[in-house]
């Protein structure tokens, strides 16, 4: 592509008094018969060159910094998502010794109540047969038993009422503990 | 100028890569008309444009191998410039990958290079620029730069 004379000298102007140079591929395609337009078009296509590898070498670092980025984020959501699946197994883990624990509490705790149960049904059934021992003895031997008679029944009736306080009691702590395992 | 081609068409999802691909392409002086689009939709809506129109094709096609948020990849692209549009252009491909099974692929779809995108493309693209003129006349085997 020829330019006029006019515009190669005005283009020249520029270059002297604002230091401003054509850029670009339109630079590959100029030719001319002036020597001082040659010598311009070489000028602008060195200045065009050093540009253009500044700004490859720019872009290529930008580039490797933005993959690197890309990378480096990508690693970022791996080392969450393991930390989040650490995080679960650590809850879950946490959940089942919780619940290890309260099933050894409980069963502590119903260890505890059988065993009153069982001395508390030996006092009432030791008491009773003991009462009911001595009875007999008095009636087989023909001893007063009025004193031993009504002590039998008192006895017998308070060891009844203590019994159904036991069950009761035991019930209740069953049922208690029942809920709050619901819960 | 006799190794300079007409024009190119870049298609990669990576705006930076554009930056790079237009910077590497004028200090090789490997073409004067570098156009640069970002999906391989947007290439296929222009193929199918500038096959209605008679016009506008570019000689030359560069096409990525995933391109991110298109509908579909490089690969396809290829095989529908080829087969499709039916347009007869250079075309090949120009990704960081080097898989065989990929490449195998885009021999398969049409693809007439590969070229494994580095931070050192230069070389490979001057290669190409050597080798262009058997592309054009189909006469190159189809071949990996690496």
């Amino acid at each position: 592509m020829n330019l006029s004379k006019e515009s190669e000298d005005a283009i020249i102007e520029v270059s002297k008094s604002h230091s401003i140079f054509l850029e670009g591929n339109l630079l590959k395609v100029l030719e001319s018969d002036n020597a001082e337009f040659v010598r311009y078009i070489e000028k602008a296509k060195k200045k065009d060159k050093e540009t253009r590898q500044k700004r490859l070498d720019v872009t290529k670092k930008v580039q490797s910094q933005n993959n690197e980025l890309e990378k480096r984020a990508k690693d970022n959501d791996r080392l969450m998502r393991e930390l989040q699946e650490v995080l679960m197994s650590a809850e879950n883990a946490k959940k089942s010794v919780e619940q290890d624990l309260d099933v050894l509490q409980k069963k502590s705790q119903f260890e505890l109540i059988g065993n009153i149960v069982n001395v508390a049904l030996s006092i009432i059934i030791g008491v009773g047969v003991s009462t009911t021992l001595l009875y007999g003895y008095a009636l087989y031997y023909s001893v007063d038993t009025t004193v031993i008679g009504n002590a039998w029944s008192n006895t017998f009736g308070i060891l009844l009422t203590n019994s159904f306080s036991i069950i009761g009691t035991i019930m209740g702590v069953k049922y208690a503990t029942s809920e709050g395992t619901k819960k | 100028m006799n190794d300079i081609i007409n024009s190119i068409l870049l298609v990669d999802d990576e705006n930076l890569f554009h930056l790079v691909f237009e910077d590497a392409c004028s200090l090789l002086d490997i073409t004067l008309n570098l156009q640069t689009v970002s999906s391989s939709d947007e290439a296929d809506r222009l193929f199918a444009k500038w096959n209605a129109q008679g016009t506008g094709k570019p000689e030359c096609v560069f096409v990525d191998l995933n391109i991110v948020g298109s509908s579909f990849d490089g690969i396809e692209l290829i095989r529908r410039i080829n087969y499709v549009h039916g347009n007869g252009v250079v075309v090949g491909i120009i990704s960081s990958s080097s898989e065989n099974f990929e490449i195998e692929k885009a021999k398969e779809a049409g693809a007439q290079f590969w070229i494994v995108k580095s931070d050192e493309i230069e070389p490979r693209l001057e290669q190409f620029r050597d080798n262009y003129s058997t592309y054009k006349d189909r006469t190159s085997e189809f071949k990996v730069y690496t």
